[in-house]
């Protein structure tokens, strides 16, 4: 269970392919999804995941927050409770991140991470259950990013100029530590996309040397293939089986 | 032959009834449909005075599959508001604040 988790939020990882498009992340907008876990063709619904943007402003500056939360449908909630938060606060018109933060409640077993970007020095601190706060230093690449952040930056990029089949590389930050992710540009398919109705979509496959990833090619993402690029689907492939994510409800787009 | 059938029928029947006690959607139609299959060969194998068993096996793993379809049917997926989880997210939110304060000093 806590791998679908940590997929869930992983699934959303995308490349470094360099942003072209004129289209910002808007703040207000709220993407629900339905999590589900996939046995031998048979599903069963695990969790509702809710992606939303809004403005911060401190005294000094503005960030975009965005915010990613998984949390148990009810009748799950007796065996197994999730409540995870990852929040991103970046820079609205770069989307480079400059506090990166984690709260995982798994069925009672908690971790609070964070990390503080300086350029390319990453401060971090993390609390697991029943364990002291461990903090580190760390330096990562230019353009590595954290995990939401670089989910809502693949959304200004102009898919319309790949070729079915085109890789890219990246690098992201998770688990204190630097992940290299790769990408690929599958084509397009029509799929369901909630309250959007039947959209065509980009399919886009998601490799990394991590062990919440299996298979090749059975990470896909689809996002709609229109200029605000709202994923409509996710599939994945773990350890302990496969699963997907629907979209639900896409407000605030 | 007739024993092992038993025990697989008697097996996936107690998977099937816990997989329709839990939330398990339609998953739980996999062992249903392992204790029908199991119980419909223990009743084709059982003699005439045995079949009383096997009947009880089969009614049992189809009233499991009735209460999950009933349980897709009419329970929906909701997430309940959870107000612990929501005073966590404006803590959370207050504490994010004041970090990216402390982060705009150090910069400068």
């Amino acid at each position: 269970m806590k791998k679908i988790a940590l997929f869930i939020v992983f699934a959303f990882i995308l490349s470094s392919f360099t942003a072209d498009s004129g289209y910002g992340i808007k703040s207000g907008e709220k993407l629900v999804y339905a999590g589900s876990y996939n046995m031998s063709g048979l599903l069963t619904q695990i969790a509702q995941v809710t992606m939303s943007t809004e403005n911060v402003t401190t005294s000094k500056s503005n960030y975009l927050h965005l915010s990613c939360e998984l949390a148990t449908y009810t009748k799950w909630d007796s065996f197994f409770k999730i409540r995870d938060i990852y929040e991103s606060y970046v820079n609205p018109t770069t989307l480079k991140p400059s506090l990166y933060k984690r709260s995982i409640d798994e069925g009672g077993y908690t971790i609070k991470e964070k990390y503080v970007f300086k350029g390319t020095n990453v401060k971090s601190s993390v609390t697991k259950k029943n364990r002291p706060e461990v903090h580190k230093s760390f330096t990562i690449g230019a353009n590595t990013q954290d995990v939401i952040s670089l989910f809502y930056k693949v959304r200004t990029l102009d898919f319309s100029k790949f070729k079915t089949g085109q890789t890219q590389s990246m690098m992201i930050v998770f688990d204190e530590k630097e992940i290299p992710v790769t990408i690929k540009f599958m084509g397009k398919e029509t799929v369901s996309a909630g309250n959007l109705g039947k959209k065509e979509c980009y399919k886009i496959s998601i490799g990394a040397k991590t062990d919440a990833l299996r298979g090749k090619d059975k990470n896909l993402i689809w996002l709609t293939a229109d200029a605000k690029k709202i994923p409509a689907l996710l599939e994945f492939s773990i350890p302990v089986g496969t699963g997907k994510l629907v979209l639900t409800s896409a407000t605030g787009i | 032959m007739r024993k092992l059938f038993l025990i697989l029928a008697i097996l996936f029947l107690v998977l099937s009834i816990l997989f329709t006690l839990l939330p398990m959607g339609t998953i739980a139609f996999l062992p249903i449909g392992l204790a029908l299959i199991s119980s419909l060969v223990l009743l084709k194998k059982s003699a005439e005075n045995q079949r009383r068993l096997p009947n009880w096996l089969l009614t049992l793993s189809a009233i499991c599959s009735f209460v999950v379809v009933l349980k897709l049917v009419f329970i929906k997926d909701k997430v309940e508001v959870d107000k612990k989880f929501e005073q966590q997210k404006i803590e959370t939110k207050i504490e994010a604040k004041k970090e990216l304060e402390e982060l705009e000093n150090d910069l400068e």
